[in-house]
């Protein structure tokens, strides 16, 4: 699931805007949750509210959806070697 | 996704061991040879580049992976019958390609000490505390690492905790997937991923800041 949600815009600040979290753990697990499509929309709906006003949780959203490109889009996939794939399949027909 | 509510999904994967026991409620499948290939080439071998990845990520060494996707796919041809066309052939495989792991690979690995025992027991031991910390970082700091650095950072990470990696952001697997493919339960996968990316983001800070990527540098 690909979520869209509002970047941060300093210049948009809000006047409530929250400098601190005393949740930050408990908000990290369910930023994790979204990001990887196994959250609920009742936490979709908490963390659209937290990217507007909780300073530590639009930098945690951030954060871990750089990590996750990092994973996703950096590092190299590793294919198969032509080799392997054709010893596999003679190996099979050898089986029966 | 099975019709048959008598039947639990989760036998219908082998376990690592050759142990395939077709009871009342599990009916072998009786593939004639022909289906046999016709399966295997058309279910299993559309994976293999995700599986030699795997097998690379976890053993990090490519006569390693070799030997892992090939054990994985000899098996997975023997055990045929205990796939149903249909299901899950990518998660069928990569539990097959773990447990192997675990069950060969491991025992006679060359360099047990890559993994630093400490380091895990001290790591598993806080499992039930669960890690309420966060790792204080930014994500400019990191945007600018190549590919390498963040593969080294993966590595660095003991395996289990690499595992739930691969799986959740490279494969892109479910939790509920990755559950079957690991035999733990769903909040264990939940907790170990969380515990996993708090760890890598360490590394990953490690690396950053040996680089100079400081926040001070930010624009």
């Amino acid at each position: 699931m690909q979520t869209s949600l509002p970047s941060s815009s300093s210049s948009e600040l809000k006047p409530e805007m929250k400098h601190n979290c005393s949740h930050q753990a408990d908000c990290l697990k369910m930023i994790q949750l979204i990001l990887d499509g196994e959250a609920t929309e009742q936490q979709l709906a908490k963390l659209q509210a937290n990217l507007e006003s909780c300073k530590p949780c639009i930098e945690m959203y951030h954060l871990e959806k750089e990590v996750k490109e990092l994973l996703t889009k950096r590092m190299e996939k590793r294919c198969c070697p032509e080799q392997l794939v054709a010893t596999i399949k003679s190996r099979i027909l050898s089986f029966s | 996704m099975s019709d048959t509510p008598t039947r639990d999904e989760d036998q219908l994967l082998p376990d690592g061991d050759p142990i395939e026991q077709p009871s009342e409620d599990t009916p072998a499948r009786r593939y004639t040879d022909e289906q046999k290939y016709q399966v295997f080439n058309k279910e299993f071998m559309p994976h293999i580049d995700s599986m030699y990845n795997f097998a690379f990520r976890l053993t990090m060494d490519e006569d390693d992976a070799n030997d892992l996707v090939q054990d994985t796919y000899l098996k997975a041809f023997r055990f045929i019958s205990s796939f149903e066309q249909g299901t899950n052939a990518k998660a069928w495989l990569f539990r097959i390609l773990k447990n192997s792991f675990i069950n060969d690979y491991r025992k006679k690995s060359k360099e047990p000490a890559k993994v630093d025992y400490q380091d895990v027991e001290t790591t598993y031991n806080s499992e039930d505390a669960e890690s309420e910390h966060t790792v204080d970082l930014r994500a400019e700091s990191v945007s600018d690492l190549i590919g390498d650095e963040v593969a080294n950072a993966l590595n660095a990470l003991p395996v289990d905790f690499r595992t739930v990696i691969i799986l959740c952001d490279i494969e892109g697997f479910t939790y509920e997937e990755m559950a079957k493919i690991l035999d733990i339960p769903i909040g264990t996968v939940r907790s170990r991923l969380h515990r996993a990316r708090n760890l890598l983001k360490e590394k990953l800070r490690d690396y950053a800041s040996s680089m100079g990527y400081k926040e001070e540098n930010e624009e």
